[in-house]
């Protein structure tokens, strides 16, 4: 009986956790499918009684027309003619957003892989200092740091350009990295590493061959992590863009919201298009991603 | 071929703790020698510089007559065997075997025969599609053995190989070790804390402590002449029993006395004796030294009271109070002893070691200054 209660329990409180993450999610994409004046209107209703893709094909043909004060509410029922002048930026700032993520990841992995792998496993002067000021960095809020990144990347003359937003993206999730695959590698017994060296591995074979492939659910964590704070930062975005050239998804996306006027539905469609490559990405590798976050914790 | 030499080689880690002390060392082609001692004595640094695991901080560390000190692993033709086996686990136990070939770039038809050659010799060749982690500790041990073999390398290292087993699995394996020595006809280095694994797999021990060589000699050697101390206590079952007291030297002869007992030392090593008269010893009578059948000749009797009576099965520990000493035999079980008896023992003076109480070298086997 007690069995019961407890289960009983258990269930109700899994359902209002999952009702409380799951519910903005729902209601972001309900709203995406109805128009202004469906959602707008009173009650509001979680299911749309005139389902429409109007707003999604805004999106997609946004380029095509050219929106200004005097034209902003011509012709789109959907919206009630509410489409923001920036409209038409999203999907190549979403483009920019994804080439800044995934040029973060790959340079996460070829950075912070020997380096955790040296950290772990090869004694030399100064590596707990080394990775104490690792640690340290993080300790470090960005806003602190958006100064000094901004007058470094003016100094560069990498304003407005992806490759200032690559270079801080990585300063800041680096070092979360080096710390999550460092301490999987603590992990690994030493004698692994002796005896794949003993077996004829070179540091760099024992690296790829022994320690890679055993570590698959944190380089999983590394991934997703870095692509998706990259994919999602706007602080830093907003000081160091300035023209659609640059800019990404969350700031074109913000910019919605100080237009003329504001399209809930709209907006809430971007929303929709926005999170759908980090679903993609958690949906793939979703066996690896709950063993890789507790991966420091636990021993692999 | 295969001749290690270890010329006046030290080892400081960069934290400043010295973990070998000026080791001098030749193992020979084909030997087996065990590196013997309790933790942190050094012997796995000895074995890991082998392996080129670890850096040559001072010295020369040859293989036949060339130095390796920068050699890396890879260019070493040695093979390993770890206490915790250190298997691939994301490999099939196959793979675990063939990696070292793989590794060294051999056809694959070569690789197939000997990992299949070398599962066969250690009986695992239906475990060759397992993973590491569905294995008994056993089975993994010997998956362990073959990843080394079936390399056929000129050195194989073996870093407490049998400490994770249950004991009878240890002893059976012990055998199985000292088999595959004599199949293989190659350097084997020993490192263990464990001295029955020393006595009876080595040619030569080398007993360490605290990164210094204290003795190396055959397993006899080693236990019958200790060279101080240390070793004497290190090896035997249960341990050496010491007594202080002072050497009489008179008429030639040799005694060795503490209160009421005096102990007569017979002519062959009083002789070695001689200079040291009314010097403070220690002396260490082996736990099996004494007899307790008939009345002991003058000089060799030993009387004690038994404070506890320890049944081991094939023999009896029994722990006696000598002279406010506590002292530990090993005794048959045809005579019934019971805690509080007196019993008079005879000491096989013939095999008594006599230690400087100073500095705890033997007197008999180290040259001491008078």
């Amino acid at each position: 009986m007690a069995n019961l209660g407890r289960r009983a329990l258990l269930l109700i409180a899994s359902i209002a956790f999952l009702a409380y993450v799951l519910a903005p999610i729902a209601w972001l994409v309900s709203s995406s499918f109805q128009s202004e004046s469906e959602l707008t209107s009173k009650p509001p209703h979680w299911i749309p009684h005139q389902p429409t893709l109007e707003n999604f094909a805004t999106i997609f043909t946004a380029n095509d027309r050219v929106v200004t004060y005097e034209t902003r509410s011509e012709g789109v029922t959907a919206t009630s003619g509410f489409v923001p002048s920036t409209a038409k930026y999203l999907l190549p700032a979403m483009w920019n957003s994804f080439v800044v993520a995934i040029t973060v990841v790959v340079l996460n992995l070829l950075v912070s892989i020997p380096a955790a792998y040296a950290m772990a496993k090869i004694r030399f002067i100064g590596r707990t200092s080394s990775i104490y000021f690792m640690l340290v960095t993080r300790v470090i809020p960005d806003i602190a740091l958006v100064v000094p990144f901004f007058l470094f990347i003016r100094k560069l003359g990498l304003l407005d350009n992806l490759l200032s937003l690559i270079i801080t993206y990585l300063a800041i999730t680096i070092p979360f990295s080096v710390f999550v695959l460092l301490s999987y590698f603590e992990s690994l017994p030493d004698e692994l590493d002796k005896a794949a060296r003993v077996d004829g591995c070179s540091r760099l074979q024992t690296l790829l061959r022994v320690f890679l492939p055993l570590a698959m659910p944190s380089l999983v964590a590394v991934m997703l992590f870095s692509f998706l704070t990259s994919w999602n930062e706007f602080l830093l975005a907003l000081m160091f863009t300035q023209t659609p050239a640059a800019q990404t998804m969350p700031i074109i996306v913000a910019s919605f919201t100080s237009d003329f006027t504001i399209s809930f539905s709209f907006i809430n469609a971007a929303g929709v298009v926005a999170i759908i490559p980090p679903v993609i990405l958690a949906v793939v590798f979703e066996r690896y991603i709950v063993s890789g976050l507790t991966a420091g914790a636990v021993k692999g | 071929m295969a001749r290690i030499k270890f010329e006046r080689v030290s080892k400081r880690y960069p934290n400043g703790f010295k973990a070998l002390e000026n080791l001098n060392l030749d193992i020979q082609d084909k030997e087996f020698l065990v590196l013997l001692g309790p933790s942190g004595c050094g012997k796995s640094t000895t074995l890991n510089m082998i392996a080129g695991l670890e850096d040559v901080t001072e010295g020369n560390l040859f293989f036949d007559s060339a130095v390796v000190n920068a050699v890396p692993p890879h260019r070493r033709d040695v093979a390993m065997v770890f206490q915790s086996y250190a298997l691939y686990p994301h490999k099939s136990v196959y793979e675990n075997i063939a990696f070292g070939l793989r590794m060294r770039k051999h056809p694959q038809d070569e690789i197939d025969r000997r990992v299949r050659d070398a599962a066969r010799r250690l009986e695992i060749e239906p475990l060759l599609e397992r993973r590491p982690n569905q294995l008994s500790g056993g089975q993994r041990q010997r998956v362990a053995l073959g990843r080394a073999l079936v390399r056929q390398p000129s050195v194989f290292l073996m870093d407490e190989p049998l400490s994770n087993l249950d004991a009878a699995l240890r002893i059976s394996m012990r055998a199985e070790i000292k088999q595959l020595h004599q199949a293989m006809h190659t350097t084997f280095v020993y490192v263990t804390h464990d001295q029955a694994e020393a006595l009876t797999l080595a040619d030569r021990i080398v007993v360490m402590r605290e990164g210094v060589v204290q003795q190396i000699g055959s397993p006899d050697e080693i236990y019958e002449r200790a060279h101080n101390m240390f070793v004497a206590s290190f090896l035997g079952n249960p341990p050496i029993n010491y007594l202080d007291g002072q050497l009489e030297v008179g008429n030639g002869a040799v005694t060795f006395r503490r209160g009421g007992l005096a102990l007569l030392i017979p002519p062959e090593l009083a002789q070695k004796l001689t200079a040291f008269a009314g010097r403070e010893v220690a002396i260490g009578i082996r736990a099996e030294d004494v007899s307790e059948h008939g009345a002991p000749p003058a000089g060799q009797a030993l009387a004690g009271q038994i404070t506890s009576v320890l049944p081991v099965g094939s023999d009896n520990f029994l722990e006696i109070e000598v002279d406010r000493k506590q002292l530990f035999f090993r005794v048959g079980k045809e005579v019934h002893h019971k805690v509080g008896d007196s019993v008079v023992l005879a000491v096989n003076v013939s095999r008594l070691h006599v230690f400087d109480k100073q500095g705890g070298q033997s007197l008999i086997w180290q040259k001491v200054q008078a």
